[in-house]
Parts: structure tokens; sequence; C-alpha cells
């Protein structure tokens, strides 16, 4: 066999093992994944042990390696600077919507709350506004409409709530591929 | 790292492809290895060495103004 048809072979066959995969446990058949993942390792190693060619020599592997430490550079780098960024609108003040109420008396002397949402480190005008919501007689104010009040403030955090929870997640990444990283640097510096 | 490997190849009628799998590695190896952008280890070069039946030395040449004080400046 020749390193074209290997590779071929080897193309199809994960893209059949992953397609298969998907659709099973979307299905929530979780059979399927159990049978087509080893199925499909066994057709590429049998399909790899019939090659003549070389594949893999010193060369490639070194090549291998050096973009494998690269890419593990720019990741680190990257995604701290990444979950500085996003964790920062989470912790940041500046950088969070700001929130203003205001409390007018009506004709009839009740109390009524006007609360408005600007764009984070904009003035208070009305190009800058993202939400405004205004609660009539908040002497009165029942228990739903308390509600109806704070799920307004959530839906307006919410984007810099995501964008801190991105953050976090990059953040645990990259504690995590370094963890790895550290795991197989002790075990090829013990094995070579 | 200067070598002589297309020569003694020439020498001897051998395409790089037959050189490749003599030594069991790709062409594209013996490829950079002679345009000298490879430097390779020191068992596939006494494996290149032993197949044309000369030194090590007779093949590979280090030079020191050029390959610097580190044996592994070849990024």
């Amino acid at each position: 066999m020749k390193r074209f048809t290997y590779l071929s072979c080897s193309l199809a066959a994960g893209i059949l093992v992953a397609a298969m995969t998907g659709w099973s446990m979307a299905a929530g058949n979780f059979i399927v994944p159990v049978i087509a993942i080893p199925l499909g390792a066994i057709v590429i190693l049998a399909c790899r042990r019939n090659v003549r060619e070389v594949i893999v020599d010193e060369r490639s592997k070194k090549v291998r390696s050096q973009a494998a430490l690269r890419t593990l550079e720019v990741a680190v780098i990257a995604g701290a600077i990444a979950a500085i960024i996003l964790y920062s609108f989470l912790i940041s003040d500046s950088l969070a919507p700001h929130v203003t109420g205001m409390v007018y008396t009506g004709e009839n002397g009740s109390h009524s709350m006007i609360i408005s949402i600007y764009k984070p480190g904009s003035p208070e005008t009305p190009e800058n506004l993202i939400r405004s919501t205004t609660i009539r007689d908040i002497d009165a104010m029942n228990e739903f409409e308390a509600m109806e009040y704070c799920q307004y403030r959530n839906d307006a955090f919410r984007e810099n709530e995501r964008r801190g929870i991105i953050g976090m997640t990059v953040g645990g990444s990259i504690v995590a591929l370094l963890a790895i990283f550290g795991v197989f640097y002790l075990y090829y510096d013990r094995k070579y | 790292m200067k070598n002589r490997i297309r020569v003694l190849r020439a020498e001897r009628e051998m395409t790089q492809e037959q050189l490749a799998e003599l030594v069991g590695v790709t062409r594209n190896t013996i490829i950079s290895i002679e345009k000298d952008k490879y430097c390779p280890s020191l068992k596939l070069g006494y494996r290149i060495a032993s197949l044309f039946g000369v030194g090590i030395d007779d093949v590979f040449t280090y030079e020191p103004e050029k390959d610097g004080p580190s044996p592994d400046n070849d990024e």
C-alpha cells in the first residue's frame, strides 16, 4: 500500500467513525461508539502495517515535535492574554455596563423609578443607552414586579458574565495544558 | 555541517529514493540533508556512511565557523 492510499483510508475511516459516533451519541445510543472507535483504530493500524514506504523518520519526528512545542508556547501566551482580557470584563467596574437609577414623584404622589443601563465607559447619553425600564409606583411593588426587575438586571449583565466564564475556561485550559505538558516532560526526561 | 552525499550517490549511480529506502528514511530527509538544511542524527550518519562503505568523516564535515558552538542550531 502506498502512503497516499494509507492517508486516504485513514481519513475516510476517521470521518466515518466521527460521523457514526456523533450521530449515535446525539440519538442517545452509546453502544455504537464503543464498537466504532476500536474498529476504526484497527482499520487504521492494519492499513499502516501494509504501507511499504517510510511514513515517519527522525526528521519528520523532529519537525512535528518542534511544531507541537511552538504550538504549545503560542497557545499558552495567546490563551493567557485572552483569559486576562475576558476575565477583566467580569471584575473591572470600568468595563462593566453602567447602571443609573432615578426616582420621581408622579402627580398622584406615587414614586416611580427609571433604571437605565449604559455602555461601559461611556457618558450617560441616549446613544449609549443599552436598555431602560420604568417601575411605576415602587411603594406598591409586588413580588412579581420585583422578580421582573431582578430578571432585567440578570439579562443586562449576562453578556459580561459570559465573557468572564469564557475567560475562566481559557485560563483553566491553560492550566490543564501546562499540567499535561509537565507530565510528558517528566516522562521523556526519564526515558531519554 | 557539509556533506558529500550527492557526490557519493552519483559515483554509485544511486537515486535519492533508493538511498532513502536503504537507510530507512523518506526522500525528503535525503533532500534536506543534501541541501545542508537538516543535520542527521549520529545513527543515521553512520548508516549512510556504512552504506557507501566509507568513514563518517568522508561523508560529513563539521564546520565550526558555520555550525557554531551549539550542536543543535538547526531549528
